[in-house]
């Protein structure tokens, strides 16, 4: 381990970057996909940034409860102030927080899962869908919860809602002094004023947050039902041979939803024939793309895997998504997935870190050329011995910030 | 030639059905249907994982009938008028596969003897395992030559083969691009570059009279990568440059260099003298032979700003002596010839022959003989951080375009090594681009799945192609294409082009200017349904000064153009397209070649159509669509 931490710091000789510190994960049985996503967000720099501060200001305020946010804040903290420049660490106590809350995270899923079916219910008013949510948990539709992007997904949002008792517990508790400066990253929103509880911005929100714009136009009375809603990260179905760009436009193309789709027009108080498209209506500082590899077969009643070659390029913008949006995003981390299936398998990321690209396999750290990321782009072919896959993409904003 | 052209169409039609699934042998255009002719590929079996790292291009290249060199009674070395030359060239460039060459060339006798029967009778030769023969060679025809894995192979166009006649191996790196053009003065007429940065230039006639897997009579350049161990590109002829060409490099560097090495062979007398110090720099002071191969390897000084654009000539040359370094260390040496005569190009700016010999203390003078070996390259213009992707010179080569992993276009002047226009991609990096015949428009292709229409009038972009599901990895013009509503006196110009990407497709355009640039200068009274009249912005109504680059242009200011014919050809990721006058060739990354006949051509040329290529290939270079003119276009 150590060799190779020296093989690196050979590599990048004089060019390490002041102050970087580039340390594996150790894996502690099928932590891979946790592993992977934390260098992710650990090469994330605002986020970075903005968890170690978090974590400054915080650490003094009484023994606070562990939980996932105080585990992240340290570990990222631990690997920050690392002598050495390169080794190894093991995630430990987050791991073991995370396992703690491994309950939690399926009941969370649970729950997800059911308020999905819920609204979808709600939405196209269908009846008799209650039973449904047991009927997948039953028959483990939901996949094990090894997936790095459900992970991701299942950590920010528990940080934000840590983050949000938290102000609402000084809110509650003006006598302490902590609460303004605690959420300084992330000022509150401008109108919180009424009883109503309006939801809080923390600096989650301000790296990962985006808004989404659901139309949906009545094609009989052509009212547009408009909805917002909030996103972490945007999940994209594939097709074989296309790019992200291609991609993003199919998530965001016209979609007509008509015979068993119909859709509830409450102006006409009546199924009726709709079109449908999602706009990117406030882009993310930090754009998550997921890409839907992980496909349920109904015939197979299981999921498979989708090996299909989806190009990303290393700068994207999301014209097609989004209108009159020339926002520049620049890609700086992928989750890949290694293997044929969705039950095994393992997950490493790439990371670009002061432009160079690194290769992050558990406790191993390699350097890696920028042509390099291209093969893990997916196979043309549906047999391939090719099997790493880039499965979570990692775009950051590079028009609006002022990059270090 | 004796099969009817339905037969030969079923057969291809059949095996490519059989082959990938759910792919059409036709589709349609307004002028008719194109169909699948003739397949090319490689023997599978070579296939293995490691070569899916390269991308296979493709070049034609069309051997005009040579009759001197080529006929069987000719002496053993096809190039017996520059032999000598290149024994020289060989032994002092230290090319060990020049040695060859010579070694090699009494082989031919035999197989050009063969070369009498027909292209059927050879075709069950080639079906089988030892198809490697060049049976089928007859000194002149239509070649494909394609790279995969580590290999080079030649196809011949004309011959419904899937196998190529000929495979040349590299065992030092992977062949990735390549280039040929058929007016090569002295038979080396197909330069190949290398994953390593090596570049070879040899004579594609001579490669195809062997049986061999070896390059032959090659020159060698940039060895082992001395002067640039990064991977080659692009590669590219300097059209009317007399042998000269450009080797574009995954760094961001283009070399040039002079391909007659020894074409300012003469006998030089040196003058050797004890130095003391008081030689002048510029004053032809140099260490004879540093390497000790003698290879005439250029040094250019480091890169200062690697984002700025430079053109760096190499500094001093070294020299190659017949009598190398007698060993006695601390010695300059002094090279003398009398009457002077330099090199036009290249060296002598930094040589100062004509000054007088230096005063005492040169006291002991000894003379040597001396063959100039021109260094090479000789020059390197450092043009962007990160790769440069591909490069193409216009048809007259007075432009020289290159697009990169920046994802700017950038136009040079070729012989005044300077910037005259650019601009950047709306995101990602290009991957590849092209003229059109007349040198008004150049195409470009990339990761923003676009496809994109410069025009070197407004020296900005004109239209935008919208199509691909993919990123774009080939695009070319039709220079055969005549639109059908121009008489010659009208005032639309239309253009066809074509474009490949990694979405298995290929996408067909018209881009008729009147259309697209005039409406939106002069408001757009209804407009064309083929682009969104956006708001005029400055984007339109700026000039772009000479010499500087463009920043990527907003979505909604470019107008948009969309395919006339969208098909997908292949099942792999497509990287390139080539029009010839009776067809348009694909080609996949993974080197299955497609070629396509064009309405009308295959029902009448009864499978042959060897007689029309060489037939207007006489007059003109038809087959390398980015070095026609065509007259259609004239203006």
């Amino acid at each position: 381990m150590g060799a190779a931490g020296s093989k690196l710091e050979k590599a990048l000789g004089d060019q390490f970057p002041e102050g970087e510190r580039y340390f594996g994960l150790e894996n502690f049985g099928n932590t891979c996909y946790c592993n992977s996503v934390l260098q992710a967000l650990y090469f994330c720099v605002p986020f970075r940034e903005q968890l170690l501060e978090y974590y400054s200001n915080n650490k003094n305020v009484g023994d606070a409860e562990e939980n996932l946010l105080t585990c992240l804040a340290d570990l990222f903290t631990q690997i920050s102030s690392q002598k050495k420049k390169t080794g190894v660490i093991a995630p430990k106590r987050f791991v073991q927080r995370l396992k703690k809350q491994n309950e939690l995270f399926r009941s969370y899923m649970h729950q997800m899962l059911a308020s999905t079916v819920e609204a979808v219910s709600k939405h196209f008013r269908v009846a008799g869908a209650c039973g449904l949510v047991e009927t997948l948990v039953g028959n483990s539709i939901l996949y094990s919860n090894d997936d790095a992007h459900e992970f991701l997904n299942f950590l920010l949002n528990e940080l934000v809602d840590i983050l949000e008792k938290e102000a609402q517990a000084a809110k509650s508790d003006p006598e302490t002094s902590s609460p303004p400066e605690k959420i300084a990253n992330g000022p509150k929103n401008g109108h919180a004023n009424g009883v109503r509880k309006e939801p809080l911005v923390t600096w989650v929100h301000k790296n990962f947050q985006g808004i989404l714009t659901n139309e949906t136009r009545c094609l009989r009375c052509e009212t547009v039902t408009a909805r917002d809603e909030t996103f972490f990260d945007l999940s994209l179905d594939i097709e074989q041979n296309s790019s992200i760009t291609s991609c993003l436009k199919n998530f965001s193309s016209t979609e007509t939803l008509n015979a068993e789709d119909k859709f509830f027009c409450d102006k006409c108080c009546s199924l009726q024939e709709a079109q449908k498209r999602m706009k990117i209506k406030k882009p993310p500082h930090i754009l998550v793309i997921h890409l839907k590899r992980f496909k349920y077969i109904e015939q197979l009643g299981r999921y498979k895997k989708l090996s299909y070659r989806v190009v990303f390029p290393l700068e994207l913008k999301l014209s097609n998504t989004m209108e009159d949006s020339d926002i520049e995003y620049s890609l700086f981390a992928v989750v890949v997935h290694v293997g044929s299936g969705p039950n095994h398998g393992h997950y490493v990321s790439l990371v670009k870190s002061h432009n160079h690209w690194l290769f992050f396999d558990d406790e191993n750290v390699e350097m890696i050329d920028e042509s390099a990321v291209q093969t893990f782009f997916g196979s043309a072919q549906e047999y391939s011995s090719n099997t790493d896959h880039g499965y979570i993409l990692f775009y950051e904003s590079i028009s609006a910030s002022s990059k270090s | 030639m004796i099969n009817p052209a339905n037969g030969m169409i079923s057969t291809s039609s059949s095996s490519a059905n059989a082959q990938s699934p759910g792919l059409k042998t036709y589709f349609k255009t307004p002028e008719g249907r194109y169909k699948l002719h003739y397949e090319k590929t490689h023997p599978s079996g070579l296939l293995h994982y490691a070569h899916g790292k390269t991308v296979t291009q493709v070049t034609l290249a069309n051997l005009k009938d040579k009759p001197a060199p080529s006929t069987p009674t000719a002496p053993p070395s096809s190039f017996s008028a520059s032999s000598g030359v290149r024994s020289a060239a060989a032994r002092f460039l230290g090319a060990g596969n020049g040695g060859r060459a010579l070694g090699f060339g009494g082989g031919n006798g035999g197989s050009k003897s063969l070369s009498g029967s027909s292209r059927i009778g050879s075709l069950g030769a080639s079906s089988s395992s030892s198809s490697m023969t060049n049976t089928n060679f007859d000194g002149k025809g239509t070649y494909l030559i394609f790279n995969v894995g580590d290999a080079i192979f030649i196809s011949d166009l004309n011959s419904q083969d899937k196998d190529p006649i000929k495979s040349i191996h590299f065992s030092n790196s992977n062949p990735v691009c390549h280039a040929f053009d058929q007016d090569a003065k002295d038979g080396h007429d197909l330069l190949i570059g290398l994953n390593s940065g090596d570049v070879y230039s040899v004579s594609l006639r001579q490669q195809l009279q062997d049986v061999g897997k070896k390059l032959l009579g090659a020159q060698h350049y940039n060895k082992d990568g001395s002067v640039n161990n990064s991977r080659c590109t692009s590669i590219a002829w300097v059209p009317g440059g007399d042998g000269a060409f450009v080797v574009a490099h995954a760094d961001g560097n283009l070399y040039v260099y002079e391909k007659a090495s020894l074409k300012y062979e003469e006998k030089y007398f040196i003058l050797t003298f004890i130095s003391h110090g008081d030689i002048c720099d510029d004053m032809l002071a140099l260490n004879i032979l540093q390497s000790k191969d003698g290879a005439g390897d250029s040094s250019f000084p480091v890169i200062k700003d690697q984002t700025q654009f430079s053109v760096a000539h190499a500094r001093y040359s070294k020299w190659s002596s017949d009598k190398a370094d007698d060993g006695s260390s601390g010695r300059s040496c002094m090279m003398w010839k009398s009457p002077v005569r330099f090199p036009e190009k290249g060296v002598s700016t930094y040589w100062s022959f004509d000054q007088p010999p230096p005063p005492a203390p040169s006291i002991f003078v000894c003379l040597y003989h001396a063959i100039l070996v021109q260094s090479n390259p000789i020059a390197r213009w450092h043009i962007c951080q990160g790769s440069i992707n591909s490069i193409a010179f216009s048809s007259d080569g007075t432009y020289l375009a290159t697009i990169g992993r920046d994802g700017y276009l950038r136009v040079f002047d070729y012989s005044k090594e300077q910037l005259i226009c650019g601009g950047k991609s709306y995101y990602g990096a290009l991957l590849c681009c092209a003229w059109s015949m007349d040198g008004k428009y150049i195409l470009t292709g990339g990761e923003d799945d676009l496809v994109q229409v410069w025009s070197m009038e407004d020296r900005k972009v004109v239209a935008w192609g919208e199509g691909h599901n993919s990123w774009v990895s080939g695009v070319a013009f039709d220079s055969y294409f005549s639109s059908p509503n121009s008489d010659g006196t009208g005032e639309t110009v239309m253009y066809r082009f074509g474009s490949v990407g990694q979405d298995t497709r290929l996408l067909l355009w018209d881009l008729e200017m009147d259309e697209i640039v005039v409406p939106l200068r002069r408001g757009p009274p209804g407009g064309s349904p083929t682009f969104s009249t956006g708001s005029q912005s400055s984007h339109w109504d700026n000039v772009c000064p000479v010499g500087t680059l463009q920043p990527a242009p907003s979505m909604r200011d470019v107008p948009k153009l969309s395919p006339l014919v969208a098909h997908r050809v292949h099942t792999e990721p497509l990287s390139g397209l080539i029009f010839t006058q009776e067809s348009v060739l694909t080609v996949c990354r993974e080197g299955h070649i497609k070629i396509w006949m064009r309405p009308g051509v295959a029902e009448n040329q009864s499978g042959n159509s060897e007689t029309v290529l060489l037939g207007t290939s006489s007059k003109e270079k038809p087959l390398l669509s980015s070095k026609v003119g065509s007259s259609s276009y004239r203006q």
